[in-house]
């Protein structure tokens, strides 16, 4: 069942910001590295640009300054490649296509061989067993969820860009999903970058958290974090975990009260 | 006028031949080679044009190397767009229309009559009927007000005062007159009482014809250009028509029955084309053609067409007339 | 892994469909019921056929009936296609080259507003004998209900789906194979359902210029016979064709499909954010194109000056000539007299549809049969019904005024009522939290809900409604500037004839854009997110 592997690459960041056509600044000229095969985890509060600062780096929004390069490649070459995945904070399951023909569709545009078994192999992993000729109107808002990260996974990019991706996902199986899930794209090796703006899920998927400010972004703090997996249960509620998790609140608290003066009251 | 009638022209011509040779007109094909001309007919196909038929399906026109197409006319097919366009080398106009059309600039000469007497009349029921012009005073009509102008002409021409008549717009029906709703209707000879005949209601006609009111009808109208340069086609296409009228009022019965035979998706009933076609034989045939032939006309009667015509508010001069072809058909 | 709860709402979906099934049965029998009843009641009026007489006609005169039936269709099919394929054409235009979209769209409404009167004539010269002006007529009846749904259509997807094709590095071909046009197709099917019967009445009125055979040549036959059987039997056929292939059609939608197609079909007025500039450039633009356009034909054809005038020959009559002042009297004088039957009926179908959705939405029982019955009357052929109205009420102002709000009526109807029930169930849920009756409702909730859908009815019919008014004027009542323009016509006053259609046609893409202005006003304070 072995396939080729894009090889997992680093991103880099350099000067990299965004003002979109009304004037608003959505992202400041920002310096980011993402290590190759690590996953790094974007938190901020809503609105902050670290959707848009994903978007940059998939390049679906064009930067108004700097550049993001992919193994040294600008973007556009990567996504020719097919050597990025990402999944979006709308599920963008096209509604007219089961979850198969969903994950089948992926596979067409990056140019992979569909190879069932292993469609299926992805199917059960995200939980949707007995769901894979379903169309989405008929799959809950979470279920959704998990056919686009396992659409996302199908094609086994080298840079697996994900916006939250459990946002509508519940507690339990959110759980389970952060359990099971990272271990997928860590054997391959991938790179991966993750936006979210829950801490506790920034911590328990991540090997670096990258705090940002409110919009214009600018990172307020770039924490490692290097508890050992598995990380749920028990190993969540660590001395290290609950230390590192106050650090990246105290992260966000500075970048509101810097940002804000009535929100910092809060 | 003419200046940009001979690309059209022919186009026409060669749509002309299309439609004959998709429709399979004509039932004798002799070997000569056929010229094909259209004549645009003012409306859908009925005993009100079953001269041509008879001349068509008789193979006269076939016979003198003419591939006639016969075109149906409609509520939205006027007549002389084909004929200036040359899609059609002949149409089938009245004297009214064909001055309308000559002042707005359209190279018109009417080359034949079929109708002498213009078939406007006044409908009544024989309880209450209008016999005379001077009847109407006092009456109610019901008519489409397009045609107040008819009425105003005819009044002057006898000297009824208008305003005594009290004019009520209806639907072209009999249903109003059959209601009470009218005492008469403005309407023409061969349909409003044909339809009350067939629906065994008694009813009178007064022909406007019968009291001044004269406007030649169901005209045969060309282009000055056809009349310089397409002559010989004219003379045929009018020879048939001839003959086909002639053997029309020999036998309007089988002349119904011919019109349903070549028509059969016209929705018509036999017995209303047979009464039809009965009705208008006094209308196209007098002591005029019985002496000079199908389609003539005098001086004196042209001189009555341009008075009404007057009435009606055309300036027509007598040269709208051009008898030449008719000449030739009736070898004068 | 942990077990997971799902609702499958399949238990309502079969629900929805026997009730579907039902309805229209329910419906079309109390039709029956009262049309038989009011046929044996009129019996001596001479207006109107019962069902058993029409159904006694039909069975006698079936052969002839069924060829006329077969010629029409033919027709009808070819116009339909290459009407279709025009739209298909013209939104694949817009898609490559977006800017152009406002000009085509613009140039597209102003020839759908052409007047049939007026356009009928001109294409028999262009074609000569045969079926090419029923086939033209046919389509331009259709290409624009079509192009206006497809254009929506291709852009009815969320940015994320684009942006998942692109984030595979594909580009624009594979985000039109692969989202576009699937997005688009219960658009476009939803145009095609409304083209189908269209593109049968354009059949129709182009048999009125001078065809051998066909409805169109029977209905006039029967309109002037005053044959009350034969006129309510072309009535009946034609509309249960046209319901057929509507229906056929839908049949053909559900099973490439997965939903019902939408029925709302036209767009908010302006979508995007537009500038201003840019509207008043394409309309610059629409309308040198069309000046444009006219005398470029004139000249191709090389059509005959009598009967083919330029826009100069308007201006002429209009403005230059000595007896200016007297056309623009005679066009104005019939103008209004038109617009007192128009705007009285286009207001009154537009009240009566968007009032009679809201008691649906009160009395829901009614909703399963009513709605389907209206879809369906949707298509009846104006032209077979314009008699029938003017035998029922007669000649004069109140039989215009209700055809033409009969024509208004029923898209507005099914428009409004598939707003009303758009009414998001989160807002109802906050409602019925306060315990709200179903009036606060809706008031509060549906109507607001329903205003996009209202509006973007309230434009479509407009030149609906000037095709309705001018062909009742034309072909019944002798009035206003519909029989104007067939009086002129076949008094050969081409100035006025050509001055008329220029106006008429301007005038109705006015009133859309009229409409389309208090429409945004309505929207900007309703629905913002229509016009984002």
């Amino acid at each position: 069942m072995e396939r080729d592997v894009t090889p997992p690459p680093d991103v880099s960041c350099t000067a990299l910001a965004k003002t979109f056509e009304g004037g608003t600044r959505a992202v400041d000229p920002i310096d980011l590295t993402f290590e190759e095969g690590q996953t790094t985890a974007l938190v901020g509060p809503s609105g902050c640009g670290k959707s848009t600062l994903l978007r940059m780096v998939a390049g679906l929004d064009t930067p108004t300054s700097g550049t993001v390069e992919i193994g040294g490649a600008p973007p556009v070459s990567t996504l020719r490649q097919a050597g990025l995945s990402m999944a979006f904070q709308d599920p963008s399951l096209l509604p007219w296509r089961t979850v198969r023909g969903n994950i089948e569709l992926a596979l067409k545009l990056a140019r992979h061989r569909a190879d069932p078994a292993e469609i299926d192999q992805l199917i059960a992993l995200v939980g949707l067993d007995g769901f894979a000729e379903t169309r989405p109107a008929e799959l809950s808002g979470g279920m959704r969820q998990r056919a686009a990260i396992a659409r996302a996974l199908a094609t086994r990019p080298g840079l697996l860009l994900l916006d939250e991706p459990f946002g509508a996902v519940d507690e339990l199986t959110r759980r389970q999903l952060s359990q099971d899930l990272p271990r997928i794209w860590e054997a391959r090796g991938t790179t991966a970058i993750l936006v979210t703006h829950s801490v506790s899920e920034a911590v328990q998927l991540s090997d670096r958290v990258i705090v940002l400010s409110p919009r214009p972004a600018t990172i307020m703090d770039d924490i490692t974090i290097d508890l050992p997996r598995p990380r749920a249960g028990p190993a969540a509620r660590s001395d290290a975990a609950t230390a590192l998790t106050d650090r990246v609140f105290a992260a966000l608290s500075k970048g509101m009260a810097e940002r804000s003066a009535p929100m910092a009251a809060q | 006028m003419t200046k940009d009638l001979n690309r059209r022209t022919f186009l026409g011509t060669g749509a002309a031949a299309l439609g004959a040779g998709t429709l399979g007109l004509g039932s004798a094909r002799p070997a000569m080679a056929q010229t094909a001309v259209s004549l645009q007919l003012s409306w859908l196909h009925s005993a009100q044009f079953a001269g041509s038929y008879i001349a068509l399906d008789r193979g006269w026109w076939a016979e003198s190397g003419l591939a006639v197409s016969l075109l149906p006319g409609g509520p939205n097919a006027p007549v002389e767009p084909p004929v200036v366009s040359g899609t059609a080398l002949v149409g089938i106009s009245a004297a009214d229309y064909t001055a309308a059309a000559v002042a707005e600039g359209a190279p018109f000469k009417i080359i034949g009559v079929a109708m002498q007497k213009n078939p406007f009349v006044i409908a009544s029921l024989p309880a209450n009927p209008v016999n005379e012009p001077a009847d109407l005073v006092g009456k109610r009509i019901g008519m489409a007000l397009a045609n107040t102008p008819v009425l105003e002409a005819l009044c002057t021409l006898n000297g009824v005062d208008i305003d005594g008549i009290d004019i009520v717009p209806t639907q072209y029906s009999a249903q109003p007159l059959l209601a009470g709703e009218v005492d008469c209707l403005l309407c023409w000879e061969t349909d409003l009482p044909v339809a009350m005949d067939m629906q065994g209601v008694e009813n009178q006609t007064m022909l406007m014809a019968d009291h001044g009111y004269a406007v030649h009808s169901q005209t045969y109208i060309a282009t000055e250009d056809s009349l310089a340069n397409r002559r010989g086609d004219l003379v045929r296409l009018m020879s048939g028509e001839v003959r086909g009228w002639e053997a029309y009022r020999a036998d309007t019965d089988a002349a119904a029955r011919l019109t349903l035979e070549m028509h059969p998706d016209a929705g018509l009933d036999l017995e209303t084309q047979k009464l039809q076609a009965a009705r208008q034989v006094p209308l196209m045939f007098s002591e005029l053609t019985d002496a000079n032939g199908f389609g003539w006309w005098t001086d004196d009667t042209v001189a009555a067409n341009v008075e009404t015509l007057g009435l009606l508010g055309r300036t027509v001069s007598p040269d709208l007339w051009d008898r030449s072809i008719l000449e030739e058909v009736h070898g004068t | 892994m942990t077990s997971l709860t799902i609702h499958r709402p399949i238990g309502p979906a079969i629900e929805r469909r026997s009730r579907a099934a039902l309805g229209p049965v329910v419906g079309l029998l109390v039709l029956l019921a009262g049309w038989e009843a009011a046929g044996r009641l009129l019996t001596e009026a001479f207006v109107l056929a019962a069902p058993s007489e029409v159904a006694r006609y039909l069975a006698a005169e079936w052969a002839l009936m069924g060829r006329a039936l077969g010629v029409t269709l033919t027709n009808a099919a070819a116009g339909f296609v290459i009407g279709n394929l025009a739209a298909v054409l013209l939104a694949a235009v817009a898609l490559v080259w977006p800017r152009s979209e406002g000009v085509i769209t613009g140039l597209a409404l102003l020839v759908f507003c052409l007047p049939l009167v007026a356009t009928g004539p001109i294409l028999r010269v262009l074609f000569g004998p045969g079926p090419g002006p029923q086939i033209t007529l046919a389509a331009l009846a259709v290409y624009y209900t079509t192009l206006i749904p497809l254009l929506i259509g291709l852009r009815a997807a969320p940015q994320s789906w684009f942006d998942l094709v692109r984030s595979y590095g594909r580009g624009r071909l594979s985000t039109l194979v692969h989202v576009r046009a699937m997005a688009s197709l219960p658009y476009l099917f939803a145009g095609l359902q409304i083209a189908a019967p269209a593109a049968f009445l354009g059949a129709m009125v182009g048999e009125f210029t001078g065809a051998q055979r066909g409805m169109g040549v029977l209905t006039v036959r029967a309109i002037r016979a005053l044959d009350v059987e034969m006129t309510w039997a072309i009535a009946t056929l034609a509309t249960l064709v046209s319901v057929a292939v509507y229906l056929a059609i839908g049949a053909v939608a559900r099973r490439v499909l997965l939903d019902e197609p939408p029925v709302i079909l036209s767009a908010p007025a302006v979508t995007g954010r537009r500038r201003r500039r840019d509207g008043w450039i394409d309309a610059s633009l629409v309308l040198a194109l069309a000046l444009g356009g006219w005398a470029g034909a004139l000249w191709l054809f090389d059509l005959n000056p009598f009967f083919a005038k330029g826009p100069h020959d308007v201006v002429e009559a209009l403005f230059l000539a000595p007896d200016a002042a007297a056309t623009r009297a005679t066009i104005g004088a019939a103008l209004a007299e038109t617009a007192i039957f128009l705007i009285p009926g286009y207001l009154a179908g537009l009240l009566a549809g968007a009032a009679l959705a809201m008691l649906l939405i009160l009395v829901p029982v009614l909703a399963g049969t009513a709605m389907p019955v209206a879809i369906a009357l949707r298509s009846v052929p104006i032209v077979t019904t314009a008699p029938l109205v003017v035998l029922l009420i007669g000649r004069g102002a109140l039989g215009t005024i209700v055809l033409v709000a009969v024509m208004v009526f029923f898209p507005t109807f099914v428009a409004c009522l598939q707003g009303l029930r758009q009414a998001p169930g989160q807002v109802m849920s906050v409602l019925d939290s306060y315990a709200a009756g179903p009036l606060t409702r809706l008031v509060r909730v549906r109507i607001p809900a329903m205003l996009p859908a209202f509006f973007a009815a309230a434009r479509m019919a407009v030149p609906a409604s000037v095709l309705a008014v001018t062909v009742v004027e034309w072909l019944a009542t002798g009035a206003g500037i519909g029989s104007l323009m067939a009086l002129s016509a076949s008094l050969s006053d081409y100035d006025v004839l050509w001055a008329s259609v220029v106006l008429v046609a301007a005038l109705s893409a006015l009133g859309y854009v009229l409409v389309g202005r208090v429409e945004r006003r309505v929207l900007a304070i309703y629905a913002p997110e229509q016009l984002a």
